[in-house]
């Protein structure tokens, strides 16, 4: 019988309750990992904007709320592009519309000749021509959202636009969503001679931090954007979010810890005359101690397999709603099973400290008078 | 004059802050490879004795030495329960959810020995008590006396001196309890070991070396100790062959 072994057996003593315990664990672990794999796929989806068409960088209003709330004047387009180091700046604005049942369906306003620069492929239809007002192309997930082909119409802020085009391309956002002229799009939206976001292409050769950080210092009041990680300085919806998954990773941990050390407690209580012949027969506290810490930490991993199991089934259901998976697909990083290991262990160790301390203090005498 | 194994002076230990006093100044010393029965009426403070000496519990005052260390200083004192002693208990006192082979496993985490080691030395100490084939049965599926053979070959799985017995036959039918005693006198005169049997049954008593009559928490001076002759009990072989 290795140590191991007799703790596996302690816990299946009280089945019930340990499964229990185990299921009360998982459900915490499940909503941080279920959460987390959401979350990490909104932060991939929006990385994929920021470096959409090859761009190098993203340039948007700094401290914006939202992206979709950014306004950029649309000269800073030019400005941009006359910047030392920048081949290339294209001004895209982002309007919000509702489709069909989809509240967040997103419309993007290009300048149609800068859309040979993006890496677009037409699936049927063509390209916005020049000087069109009132056309669309849509992504293909969009398309078939909302079962349009080439030839049909949507609506977008009251304004009628054929779809000329079907597209794929490679970031959800614009895979879910359609293009219009950006001219149109600022004028039925009324944000005339704004943009959401410039895209911007350095020079070969150039340096694109220099270049990013030359942005900054010359037009105030945008921020430059490498990557997702900076993300923060044009929508303050991750920090939300992550503040909130720390919130309720902190409360899966509070409620599992609580539920661990009664059951800890419960077991050690139940346990304590075999506790005193441990200790009489010579058991030194430590070895007591990890008994107890071992069956905690025994059931908060059982529980973390679990509630990464159901955390995934969780995130993917999230996309049997349309809307949602148009630009979301869940992501799971290494870091996210990190972080639900480690719940499980802070959880097994918070739950053990005080039946384990409880258990070692009991002299053997004591324990064995227990009843 | 034999070594001392166990040598206690003074000894006092109450319990209900001091309102019943267990131990009133006991003094007793037992030599190395001595048969021991501690005998007297209930509530004289035997089973006390013999669990202040097992350091299961501290004593108010006095003094234990074990093979000449003094127990009061001892700061490993579950060093001393693993290796130096082995305690039966009148419940036999072993863990429900383990078989017999595992429950004298048990206190052989101490010696850091590995799993096959310790299912071997276990099966061994089993065979030597009797209870070969019996090894995979749980205690409720035991009676009596095999209980409490396995709680013996527990108090030997790591070889100490001594072997404290706290009415070890107090539960058992006459039949079971005259083979737990053989089986005890066996191992005293086949491995060398110290006894210190509790009983208040005088006929339990007789099995011994000698008997140490306790009234009221210490030794009884009227009653003289009683020396036996030698036991003639048979050598250590399973029992039941």
């Amino acid at each position: 019988m290795s140590f191991g072994a007799l703790v596996f057996r302690n816990l299946l003593r009280q089945r019930v309750r340990t499964i229990l315990t185990v299921l009360g664990i998982a459900v915490g672990i499940t909503t941080v990992v279920a959460l987390g794999a959401i979350t990490e796929g909104l932060r991939a989806t929006s990385g994929d904007f920021v470096n959409a068409g090859g761009a190098d960088f993203m340039v948007a209003q700094d401290g914006a709320s939202d992206l979709t709330f950014s306004a950029v004047p649309a000269r800073d387009v030019d400005r941009i592009a006359a910047l030392d180091g920048v081949e290339r700046a294209n001004g895209a604005l982002i309007e919000v519309s509702k489709q069909s049942g989809n509240p967040y369906f997103l419309v993007f306003g290009y300048e149609p000749e800068s859309l040979a620069d993006e890496p677009l492929t037409l699936v049927s239809g063509r390209l916005l021509e020049l000087g069109a007002e009132s056309e669309a192309i849509l992504g293909s997930k969009a398309a078939a959202e909302l079962g349009l082909e080439v030839g049909g119409t949507i609506e977008i802020d009251r304004h009628a636009f054929e779809v000329v085009g079907i597209y794929e391309v490679d970031d959800k956002l614009r895979a879910g969503g359609a293009i219009v002229p950006l001219a149109i799009l600022q004028d039925v939206s009324r944000r005339q001679d704004v943009v959401t976001a410039i895209h911007v292409i350095v020079s070969r050769g150039a340096d694109p931090d220099a270049v990013a950080d030359a942005v900054e210092r010359d037009l105030t009041g945008l921020a430059a954007i490498r990557n997702v990680d900076e993300y923060s300085k044009v929508d303050q919806g991750f920090e939300i979010i992550d503040a909130a998954n720390l919130a309720i990773s902190l409360l899966a941990v509070g409620i599992g810890a609580i539920g661990v050390m009664n059951t800890m407690i419960m077991s050690i209580f139940e346990r304590t005359r075999e506790i005193g012949i441990l200790r009489a027969v010579g058991w030194r506290g430590s070895r007591i101690l990890r008994l107890v810490v071992y069956e905690s930490l025994f059931i908060c991993l059982i529980a973390a397999a679990f509630g990464v199991a159901l955390g995934i089934l969780a995130s993917r259901a999230v996309l049997l709603v349309p809307s949602v998976s148009t630009f979301l697909a869940p992501s799971y990083p290494p870091e996210l099973f990190v972080r639900a290991l480690a719940v499980g262990v802070l959880v097994a160790l918070m739950g053990a400290i005080y039946p384990a301390a409880r258990a070692v203090r009991l002299s053997p005498m004591e324990a064995l008078r227990h009843e | 004059m034999s070594e001392l194994a166990i040598e206690v002076r003074g000894l006092r230990k109450s319990f209900e802050d001091g309102r019943i006093a267990a131990l009133n100044g006991m003094d007793l010393t037992v030599s190395a490879g001595e048969f021991v029965a501690i005998v007297g009426p209930s509530g004289c403070g035997k089973s006390t004795l013999l669990h202040l000496v097992a350091a299961l519990d501290q004593p108010d005052a006095g003094e234990i030495r074990v093979a000449g260390h003094d127990l009061g200083t001892r700061k490993d004192l579950n060093h001393y329960r693993a290796h130096h002693v082995g305690m039966v208990f009148q419940l036999h006192n072993l863990l429900p959810s383990l078989t017999a082979l595992e429950n004298v496993q048990v206190p052989m985490f101490e010696l850091g020995l590995a799993p096959p080691e310790r299912r071997r030395r276990a099966a061994e100490l089993l065979r030597l008590v009797g209870l070969a084939g019996r090894e995979r049965n749980r205690p409720p599926e035991l009676s009596g006396g095999e209980r409490q053979r396995v709680a013996i070959a527990r108090a030997l799985a790591n070889e100490p001196p001594i072997l404290l017995a706290d009415e070890p036959t107090g539960n058992l039918d006459s039949e079971a309890g005259r083979h737990v005693l053989d089986l005890l006198e066996a191992l005293r005169r086949e491995r060398g070991l110290t006894v210190v049997l509790v009983t208040h049954d005088s006929s339990v008593a007789a099995r011994a070396d000698r008997v140490v009559h306790m009234l009221d928490g210490k030794l009884d001076e009227t009653a003289a100790a009683v020396h036996l002759p030698a036991s003639t009990a048979p050598s250590v072989r399973p029992v039941g062959t």
